[in-house]
């Protein structure tokens, strides 16, 4: 168990951005040291500006061991998983979109949905194994992490990394994040459904 | 000043809105480009079908496309109103493209132009029988557009047999190649070049007229999301003009008979439990075919065969595979304009997202507890016991 969060520097965030060519931008989360808190849920609803049932970003908390048997040394805990977008190699939700309203950026890898285009069939929701697209019942139109294009773009980071206290969440494009990863020793928790093989570009560390 | 040059050099214009290939991406619609003989001529792109200015206006992509996407400068009002006047009744009407030799009642540029509509348009004129006139197309520079017209007599032959009419009615005679002519009653056309000129001039003129676009309005438009113009159905030209010709064929009491649905612009469907209301097949329905309607706590879904034209996008666009498009077809569906009830089932609305679903069993919608569900599995069977190791 490492002591504390991997930090990584700002220079392979710079380099990631500098990058040329096809790159996939993605997320790093470290969930040994996430500690729970939705700040990253929030940030995303700010930002993203998101109605109320419409989130990008969902913390799932899933409790388990067992208190229960006495001869046995208490043993529980919480596992925090946040799930964004994972942005996927070989989206799913593309491919049953009937009216190609889902592109994958060639330029970035980021996975976005055309609003202009979408005829809110939620198709895309039945699709993904990650459960990320959401009905956004106001503008009948589906709605997804967009891996906060806008401010990437700009060359800022997303408003969920930007934001998280306990600084668990990494941007960057794959190759370096992984890099990274083995740098820093951290388990890699290979997320792939089998049966649904869309490649999810998202890394998690446990 | 450029658009207008561009707009006047591609003979055929495509109204992408009934386009099956703009209207859903997975569409693998492409009849105009598989009859199209001019290479490069019809691009499929992701806006549905365009025509670029190698276009040389045979029409066969007008006759192939079931929606009638495509329409040609002189349209087939145009070209039926011709026929109409020429037609004597009793005799034999002919028609031919300017490869055939011989005297004839029609010459269009290439015999894949007819629509069923107008190869019966003699017909309903009372002729006795319509002859297309083939000068061996496998000969011809367009010969890849021979399959259309040869699958629009088969279709026409089977319209006549429906309706009780010889099929022979409707027939094609190898003739060789030359060059046709149109015969005309002696009175309208004396026969001198300054009046064959002269005609050619005044229909030239009364093309000109059609074709020349509004400019002001176009611009004037404003670009609306797809979203917004799927939402609305267009009327299917050629369907109507079909639907008109056969409502005038005269003593005509329509005999059911099933034909194989490979080369016909028709289709009749089934769908499966496994509907779940979403609607998307009529909203992609390039004709607007497939309607539904909510009585009370119900969802019908309806199918007007008459308008149907077997472009499959609603067969393809279906993600749960619920609708399935029947190998055959009964021609007498044209005659009968019965609307088909393919679904009707309870809805109810989800409490979560506030859409209708079809299903009596939950509150929620599947596709609610199923988006819910799934970030749950995935948590569970890849985190689980995550942090065991370091408690123990």
């Amino acid at each position: 168990m490492t002591e504390r969060s991997p930090v990584i520097p700002r220079e392979a965030v710079d380099r990631s951005f500098a990058k040329r060519g096809p790159k996939q931008y993605t997320l790093w989360i470290d969930l040994e040291h996430c500690i729970g808190c939705n700040a990253c849920t929030m940030a995303c609803k700010a930002e993203n500006n998101t109605p109320v049932g419409v989130d990008y970003n969902r913390v799932i908390e899933i409790e388990e061991g067992d208190f229960r048997d006495a001869q046995k040394t208490p043993n529980v805990g919480v596992t925090f998983v946040s799930m964004p977008c994972m942005h996927c190699g070989r989206p799913a939700c593309q491919a049953a979109c009937p009216v190609g309203a889902i592109t994958k950026r060639k330029e970035d890898g980021i996975v976005l949905i055309n609003k202009d285009k979408c005829i809110g069939c939620r198709y895309c929701s039945w699709a993904c194994p990650y459960g990320a697209p959401q009905f956004n019942a106001e503008a009948r139109v589906m709605e997804k992490c967009t891996l906060c294009v806008h401010r990437v773009e700009k060359g800022q980071l997303p408003a969920c990394v930007n934001t998280c206290p306990a600084k668990v969440r990494f941007f960057g494009e794959l190759n370096e994040l992984t890099v990274l990863m083995r740098e820093k020793r951290a388990r890699s928790v290979n997320i792939a459904v089998s049966g649904a093989d869309t490649r999810p570009s998202v890394q998690y560390t446990q | 000043m450029d658009e207008r040059v561009e707009t006047r050099t591609a003979p055929v214009q495509v109204v992408s809105e009934l386009c099956s290939r703009f209207r859903c991406t997975k569409s693998q619609c492409a009849a105009c480009a598989a009859v199209c003989p001019v290479p490069g001529a019809v691009r499929l792109a992701e806006k549905g079908a365009e025509v670029t200015a190698a276009c040389v206006g045979c029409g066969a992509c007008a006759s192939a496309c079931p929606n009638g996407a495509i329409r040609p400068l002189e349209d087939d009002g145009q070209l039926a109103q011709r026929i109409r006047e020429r037609v004597r009744s009793g005799e034999v009407f002919r028609i031919a493209c300017s490869r055939a030799r011989g005297r004839v009642d029609l010459v269009v540029p290439c015999l894949s132009r007819l629509t069923e509509a107008l190869v019966l348009e003699p017909i309903r004129g009372g002729a006795q029988r319509v002859e297309l006139l083939d000068p061996d197309c496998t000969t011809c520079g367009l010969k890849k557009a021979a399959p259309q017209w040869q699958r629009v007599i088969a279709f026409a032959r089977g319209l006549c047999e429906v309706a009780g009419l010889e099929t022979e009615r409707v027939a094609s005679v190898r003739v060789p190649s030359g060059k046709a002519g149109e015969t005309r009653q002696p009175a309208e056309t004396p026969n001198s070049r300054r009046a064959m000129f002269r005609a050619i001039a005044e229909r030239w003129k009364e093309i000109g007229k059609a074709t020349i676009p509004p400019d002001e309005t176009a611009e004037a438009a404003p670009i609306r999301p797809f979203r917004e113009v799927v939402q609305r159905h267009l009327e299917n030209p050629k369907r109507t003009d079909l639907l008109r010709m056969l409502d005038a064929l005269s003593g005509v009491t329509a005999v059911s008979k099933t034909f194989s649905v490979a080369g016909l612009p028709l289709a009749q469907m089934e769908v499966d439990h496994r509907c779940v209301g979403c609607n998307v097949c009529e909203t992609l329905c390039p004709v607007g075919a497939l309607k539904h309607r909510d009585e009370g706590d119900t969802y019908v879904l309806e199918l007007d065969g008459a308008q149907c034209t077997g472009c499959r996008v609603c067969e393809v666009a279906c993600y749960h595979q619920a609708l399935h498009i029947r190998e055959t077809v009964d021609l007498s569906l044209l005659f009968e304009r019965r609307s088909v009830t393919l679904v009707s089932s309870t809805r109810r609305t989800c409490r979560a997202c506030r859409e209708s679903f079809l299903s009596e069993a939950s509150e929620f919608c599947p596709s609610c507890l199923l988006s819910g569900g799934r970030r749950d599995a995935v948590a569970r069977r890849f985190f689980i016991g995550g942090n065991q190791s370091d408690r123990s």
